[in-house]
């Protein structure tokens, strides 16, 4: 890693590269794919909306809105993981990782994440990516519903949730690696709005 | 080495992992995965993509975005705010009227959004500056916030009852309609509890100055119509026609979704920068629970398929304890793992593994856990119990965590204080679970007068 390279000095400015790296994953796979896929449940919205009104104002329930609703929710919350994550908010135990220095968190963190974060999500990549690409080959239609949309798209969804965890994934490893190497934070880091959200 | 004992092995690692801090969804799958592959081999790849498919493909989890838009929604448009405003108007000339007022509210947004942290955060922001201003009594404050907020997890509509129906295997519809009673029991209890004690002491929460007092009834009426009856409409009608089946509880959380909207649009708030904010969380919140679903569905499988869950489920069973016995100490377990755990870790990851234990002492014809009810119905009566359980245990000081969202927003009450208020309302707690407990029909009779069976 970048941080590594660094020889240490009192004084010294964290590296301009890697800022920039971290800067550039977070700006736009973290935010970016947050702000793209956060309006997913809008049209979820909508559509079920529609189908109740369809159902109870024409007497004409719709062949559609079972489909896109489970389409839309699975790749809303699949696709939003790597936003997620940039914020901080997958649920952590905080009870012993609170009270730990800048310095041990980043131990903590950059160690899980080189062995178990990375080879768990390159995993999952790589199941989700031969079925999808088993899916495209033949042409797979959903059986949910007499409507039958065709599949591959959603279950595409899988490996590229799984590659935007990995590339966010990068960006946090690298600000705990250099906190465990430094004993201070890369960046001030936004504060995470989401983590009281749920208890 | 047995599976079943490599499954052992791997429920301890995952109970290590988790307390070292790191997120527990990938902790999940990394262990899935690498005590899988060791367990029985290649299978467990494609183990990994069908629970997640199967979770993806789940509609009735699509109401778990949706119930928290409609949440976020209302929160970002501040609605939370006006209604509280209301409510103290209304309430002013009554002693401990503000603990009435984040009661009230705190029950109507919880029925909104079954969000916990985000209710003690925001009446907490809301309620604590004006009770502080009123000179309410600290403890008193404290336990009414938290405890108003943790009733989210119980009330209906509750993201943890959606969560909770698929990981149980029972309709969410049934779930909604148990928890009913025993979720206006307890807030029977706390409003009875705060209201007594202010009657008797009102020092605890005395009458707000005149100036804060609304002039005459009409106003009253009016606050009424305008800042309470719009929203409670919202909610209700979501509540309503899910229980009385004219939508599915995904399409009822639609629905209210869109009432939130139009309400936020008729209150002159809407607009992009408060929809983009609301959006993002709800990605952010739905995210990070139902992620957590991906993975748990993961590793359940693989610890079922080792057959660790059978070895676990046969040695309970095989403890000389009378079936009601075995229920509390299921109970006791889950209260504990209340303390450092989010409900979507516990409902997700240890609920299934229990789950068996009660099926086997439901369908035990000699001594069945409740005798003559359907094995679905003691399913429900034990979700609830757990609904009722969890609740309890965010309230326990000093581990749960209720105390830090409202210390984080309310620095000037001393931790010790807002103990003692968790504390008597955990009290009232234990007596609302003591009575689902022991009277099953506290959360049986409504599913059954609406659904039969």
């Amino acid at each position: 890693m970048v941080a590594e390279n660094e020889t240490a000095s009192p004084e010294e400015v964290p590296p301009k590269a890697l800022v920039l790296a971290v800067r550039i994953i977070d700006t736009v796979i973290g935010r970016g794919s947050g702000l793209l896929f956060a309006g997913l449940v809008l049209p979820m919205v909508g559509g079920l909306c529609y189908e109740v009104f369809a159902r109870y104002l024409f007497n004409a329930p719709t062949i559609w809105a079972y489909d896109v609703t489970y389409i839309l929710y699975g790749s809303h919350f699949m696709l939003g993981a790597a936003y997620t994550l940039y914020k901080g908010s997958h649920i952590r135990t905080d009870m012993l990782y609170e009270k730990f220095t800048v310095q041990w968190k980043g131990i903590v963190d950059a160690s899980m994440y080189l062995f178990f974060f990375f080879p768990g999500m390159l995993f999952f990549m790589f199941a989700g990516w031969e079925e999808a690409m088993q899916s495209w080959g033949i042409g797979e239609r959903s059986d949910a519903s007499p409507w039958r949309p065709i599949i591959y798209p959603f279950k595409t969804v899988v490996p590229v949730a799984a590659g935007l965890l990995i590339l966010q994934g990068a960006s946090e490893f690298m600000k705990s690696a250099y906190a465990a190497i430094k004993g201070e934070p890369l960046i001030e880091s936004e504060p995470p709005v989401l983590r009281g959200d749920i208890l | 080495m047995n599976p079943e004992y490599l499954g052992l092995i791997l429920l301890v690692a995952l109970i290590t992992c988790i307390f070292i801090g790191f997120p527990i969804a990938f902790t999940l799958i990394i262990l899935a995965v690498v005590f899988g592959y060791i367990g029985f081999g290649k299978v467990v790849f494609f183990l990994m993509f069908f629970q997640t498919w199967q979770i993806m493909k789940e509609e009735t989890l699509a109401a778990v975005p949706l119930f928290i838009f409609m949440g976020h929604l209302l929160e970002q448009a501040g609605l939370m705010e006006r209604l509280f405003l209301s409510f103290q108007f209304i309430l002013a000339r009554v002693k401990g009227s503000l603990f009435l007022g984040v009661l009230f509210v705190s029950t109507i947004f919880a029925t909104a959004t079954g969000i916990i942290g985000a209710s003690v955060t925001v009446m907490g922001l809301l309620a604590a500056p004006a009770m502080t201003r009123s000179r309410y009594n600290t403890a008193l404050s404290a336990g009414v916030i938290t405890a108003g907020g943790c009733l989210g997890i119980l009330i209906p509509p509750s993201v943890l009852l959606v969560v909770l129906g698929p990981v149980v295997g029972v309709s969410v519809v049934q779930l909604f309609a148990a928890a009913i009673v025993p979720g206006l029991i307890l807030s029977g209890l706390y409003f009875g509890y705060t209201f007594i004690r202010c009657q008797i002491d009102p020092e605890l929460g005395p009458p707000l100055p005149p100036e804060e007092q609304p002039e005459s009834f009409w106003m009253v009426i009016r606050e009424f119509f305008l800042g309470i009856v719009p929203l409670a409409v919202v909610v209700f009608a979501a509540l309503g026609s899910i229980i009385a089946g004219l939508a599915t509880p995904t399409e009822a959380a639609a629905m209210a979704a869109l009432g939130a909207l139009l309400l936020a649009a008729l209150y002159g708030r809407l607009n992009w920068s408060m929809l983009r904010e609301a959006t993002l969380s709800t990605l952010g919140t739905s995210s990070m629970v139902l992620f957590l679903a991906v993975a748990s569905n993961i590793y359940g499988s693989v610890f079922a398929r080792l057959g660790t869950a059978t070895l676990i489920t046969d040695t309970m069973l095989a403890l000389p304890v009378p079936p009601m016995a075995m229920i509390i100490i299921l109970m006791v377990v889950i209260f504990v793992l209340g303390w450092p755990l989010e409900w979507p870790a516990i409902v997700l990851i240890f609920v299934p593994i229990f789950l068996p234990v009660v099926e086997a002492l439901q369908s035990d014809p000699a001594n069945p856990l409740l005798p003559g009810i359907e094995p679905q119905a003691t399913l429900v009566w034990f979700c609830t119990l757990v609904a009722v359980n969890l609740q309890t245990a965010f309230l326990s000081p000093p581990v749960a965590m209720a105390a830090y969202y409202l210390k984080g927003v309310a620095p000037e009450w001393e931790l010790s204080d807002i103990y003692n208020g968790m504390m008597q309302f955990m009290v009232l707690q234990v007596v609302g679970l003591l009575v689902v407990f022991f009277f099953p029909e506290v959360a049986l009779w409504l599913p059954r007068v609406l659904f039969g069976g």
